[in-house]
């Protein structure tokens, strides 16, 4: 034999490992935490609210927080995928939930209903295509896309509407799709079920949501594995901006009006819905599901708020601080897996 | 000057360090800088150095040597403070160290990373000072960083632009730029690990001399190499390791070079040699003609059903980027790919025309490139096989389960819990899940980078195991590996590589690792066994 057994330094780097297989057999509690204390959570908040929060536990004030929830839940659950696609979050969300809701309105007050909705659904396209192609063909930052389509988008929506604001007729079917309610559930709650059930099927049953979650864990694997994830991408941005144009047109059913700014800080508020649930802002790891459940622990949670009498002020806070723990949880669950 | 250097550099610590400085320069007592006692190391079960002592004198060039695993740079990380040892402690003038990587380099210990961690984008100063730039109510003191940085440069002998960014520069001058980092701490032991690997014979013999003259002047150095004729040509003393644990410290003058191999290898290793496969290579699978892409300069390679052909070279020859750019992983400039399955002859125009054709590819770094890792074994197996395992775009659980519960059982994964996430397992399993998956698409032809790096033994054998499998099914199979003795085990032919192109063939019979070397290397390589 000779003495040059390998020419290789690199092979040194990694330690020597043993055939035993599996290297972390420990639960980590950590990621127990960061990805299933949501459950714990909502239902301890659940029970101090009914048990110690006078006017928490009646059917008005429980079918209001499903009516204030329902479209930036809808905007939380579409916009999950992005996330799970560890691209952060769609901001542009803001400028489209209320492109839909002027042009719904807008629209059918001059001509007609499928028109406005048919016009919606083109522009929800082109919002998903094209955060999704600058992201997901062009690798920008998706935060730094989405902010500068949102402005696009808002200025857009600012020019054509001269910045009015639109109100639908009284006895239109849109107002009355806002003000439907089957038994105690307000027909918007709903929809937000009806879509949570949709899309999560799609994130855990179809091939797409499978690539989804799987470029988010590893791009550059899915991408090795012959995979065009430029699709995936603009697929996880469409399906926001579809979502988006749902909650739009919820909004102005339910309050029958249609203004340029009426979605502010929806981006934020469903990005703390989704990270609440326990997504991963890293990517890979997430689920529809538990973002409904995020959806309605942070809603619960600035009603008790409100009726505790905490002013606006206060309650920003607390959501604030709420997403900075939520937020550092993921990340110190992530440390732990990684080491 | 060193004085004023060390001072410069630590700034505000300048009177810690001043102590230390002034017991610096030609030391006659016998006693040793630095000295590891009876260090321990575990990584999980794994005992990766095991209860090893050794001691440097001033002056002295002591190497290390061992196989793969032996544990010589995880030692070197324990004397560098990078890594806490489980037992035992490192000794700097026999005080105990204490603390981290940060009080070690205070100590005067610098080590020379095996893998280069300089910042591309940084001028070769800024690499030189980088973490201990120095300055003035914190802005960067340009003047003295140059000053600095061309001390160090100037100790070393090598002259380099100082306002270059690294990315700039040859694989060699970085490897200087590097060792200039070290010197500029001005340390008293200098620890280096495989510095030649990726020089030529010049560059290398440069560095052995530099070294020598940095000894005479008292500087305490710790070679690790592969290269026994190196070690002879340099070293002092040399310490051998095998599997974590200390074999020998001898005086180089009290040992030769087959001894030294000898005990490196040690008995049990050399009867695990394998009688070679009978090949029969069909027609020609992959063909690629007239490759040309970043650091790879018109190859032409032919790969044939049911053959193994090895890519050999050194480490930077341009193996990696050649069989990216066939793949279509990496751009290619010129050049044309075929695949041939079943009679039909599909030109290849990208990566995913590649994957299509039935290729396969199990690229070298596994956890970046090769796995998603907070995926299940079963997601991942499932990933590049999904158009037969949904129907309309819906997965079907029930057959991913079942395909990827049968792949499993195939490559030995342990435990076979396809449930669990890719990232639990160890790095040789997580290899057998690469394989896996690729597996399931039963493949014309496959490409492994490196397919045994990091892996332990039983892991080896057994994906050695399923590479012979594959071939002898008629896939045709291209095996990368910078580990000679497997290389030259599973290849029916193979191909060295250097400088992005292909400078010899071998057939298995021809093949030795002496004939490989001396291509890889583009010299006869007199001085090796």
């Amino acid at each position: 034999m000779t003495n040059e057994a390998t020419i290789d330094p690199a092979t040194l780097t990694e330690p020597v490992e043993s055939d035993s297989g599996v290297e972390r057999q420990e639960f980590n509690l950590l990621r127990w935490f960061s990805e299933r204390g949501i459950f714990v959570f909502s239902a301890a908040l659940l029970l101090f609210a009914v048990i110690f929060v006078d006017g928490f536990a009646s059917v008005a004030n429980i079918t209001d927080v499903f009516n204030r929830a329902a479209p930036i839940g809808i905007v939380a659950v579409g916009m999950t995928f992005v996330v799970i696609s560890a691209n952060y979050l769609d901001l542009s969300v803001v400028a489209q939930v209320a492109t839909a809701a002027v042009v719904l309105i807008g629209v059918s007050n001059d001509h007609s209903i499928p028109l406005a909705m048919g016009l919606a659904s083109v522009i929800a396209l082109v919002y998903g295509m094209v955060n999704g192609i600058a992201v997901g063909v062009f690798k920008a930052n998706a935060v730094i896309v989405t902010l500068s389509t949102t402005f696009i988008g808002l200025g857009l929506l600012r020019w054509f509407s001269g910045g009015s604001i639109y109100f639908g007729p009284n006895d239109g079917i849109i107002r009355s799709f806002g003000t439907t309610e089957i038994g105690p559930f307000p027909l918007a709650m709903l929809l937000l079920i009806v879509m949570t059930v949709l899309l999560s099927l799609v994130l855990t049953r179809t091939n797409f949501g499978f690539l989804v979650r799987s470029y988010g864990s590893n791009p550059a694997a899915t991408r090795l594995a012959g995979i065009n994830t430029a699709w995936v991408v603009i697929g996880a941005f469409v399906i926001t901006a579809l979502s988006a144009m749902i909650a739009g047109f919820a909004l102005a059913a339910f309050s029958n009006t249609a203004v340029s700014a009426m979605a502010t800080g929806y981006d934020f508020e469903a990005l703390a819905a989704i990270i609440v649930g326990g997504t991963s802002v890293f990517g890979g790891r997430g689920s529809v599901m538990r973002t409904l459940l995020g959806v309605v622990f942070v809603s619960m949670l600035t009603n008790i708020l409100v009726l505790s009498g905490w002013g606006f002020g206060l309650q920003q806070m607390a959501i604030g601080f709420l997403i900075v723990a939520a937020v550092s949880v993921d990340a110190l669950a992530r440390k732990a897996t990684a080491s | 000057m060193r004085q004023c250097i060390r001072a410069a550099v630590k700034g505000g610590r300048a009177n810690m360090n001043e102590s230390m400085t002034a017991e610096r320069g030609p030391t006659t007592a016998e006693s040793p800088i630095i000295e590891a006692r009876n260090i321990v190391k575990r990584f999980g079960g794994v005992t990766a150095v095991d209860d090893v002592s050794l001691a440097v004198l001033p002056g002295e060039i002591h190497g290390v040597v061992g196989e793969n695993g032996a544990g010589k740079s995880t030692l070197m990380r324990v004397l560098a403070g990078i890594l806490t040892p489980d037992e035992g402690g490192v000794l700097v003038d026999d005080n105990q160290l204490q603390g981290g990587a940060r009080s070690a380099l205070e100590a005067g210990i610098s080590l020379v990373h095996q893998e280069l961690s300089l910042v591309p984008e940084l001028t070769v100063a800024e690499n030189i000072l980088l973490g201990s730039t120095p300055s003035r109510a914190g802005f960067v003191n340009t003047r003295k960083l140059k000053e600095i940085a061309a001390g160090a440069l100037d100790e070393i002998g090598v002259s380099v632009d100082l306002d270059v960014p690294v990315a700039t520069l040859s694989v060699a001058l970085r490897q200087f730029v590097e060792i200039a980092r070290a010197i500029a701490r001005n340390p008293r032991v200098l620890i280096l690990d495989e510095p030649t690997a990726t020089l030529t014979p010049a560059e290398t013999d440069y560095l052995l001399d530099m070294l020598q003259r940095l000894a005479e002047r008292g500087l305490a150095i710790i070679y690790i190499s592969h290269r026994i004729p190196e070690i002879f040509q340099i070293c002092d003393r040399v310490t051998i390791l095998r599997d974590g644990k200390l074999v020998d410290s001898v005086s180089i003058s009290d040992t030769q070079p087959a001894e030294l191999v000898d005990k490196m290898v040690g008995r049990e290793l050399k009867l695990d040699l394998q009688t070679h496969r009978e090949a029969a290579p069909g027609e020609v699978v992959l063909s690629a003609r007239g490759i040309k892409a970043h650091l790879v300069n018109d190859v032409d390679l032919e790969v044939r059903a049911g053959e193994i052909v090895g890519l050999g070279g050194l480490v930077g020859a341009g193996r990696t980027e050649l069989i990216r750019a066939i793949i279509g992983a990496d751009i290619k400039t010129a050049g044309e790919v075929t695949i041939t399955e079943g009679g039909v002859t599909k030109r290849i125009t990208g990566y995913g025309s590649a994957i299509g054709s039935g290729l396969a590819y199990v690229p070298e770094e596994r956890r970046t490139d090769g796995l998603a890792l907070t995926m299940t074994v079963s997601d991942n197996i499932a990933l590049p096989n999904r158009h037969e395992l949904s129907r309309n775009g819906v997965l079907l659980r029930r057959k991913i389960t079942k395909f990827a519960k049968g792949l499993a059982d195939t490559v030995g994964l342990r435990p076979p819990e396809i449930q669990r996430e890719a990232g639990d397992f160890s790095g040789g399993n997580q290899q057998k899940i690469v394989v896996a998956k690729w597996l399931g698409r039963k493949p014309v032809a496959i490409v492994l980078d490196e397919p045994t790096r990091g892996v332990d033994v039983g892991a080896k054998v057994e994906i050695h195991r399923l590479i012979r499998e594959l071939a002898d099914n008629g896939t045709a199979v291209v095996v990368i590996s910078s580990d000679l003795p497997e290389l030259l085990e599973l290849s029916d032919i193979i191909h060295v590589v250097r400088d992005g192109r292909i400078v010899g063939t071998l057939p298995w019979q021809e093949a030795d690792e002496k004939s490989v070397m001396s291509l890889a290397s583009g010299e006869v390589t007199a001085g090796a066994l």
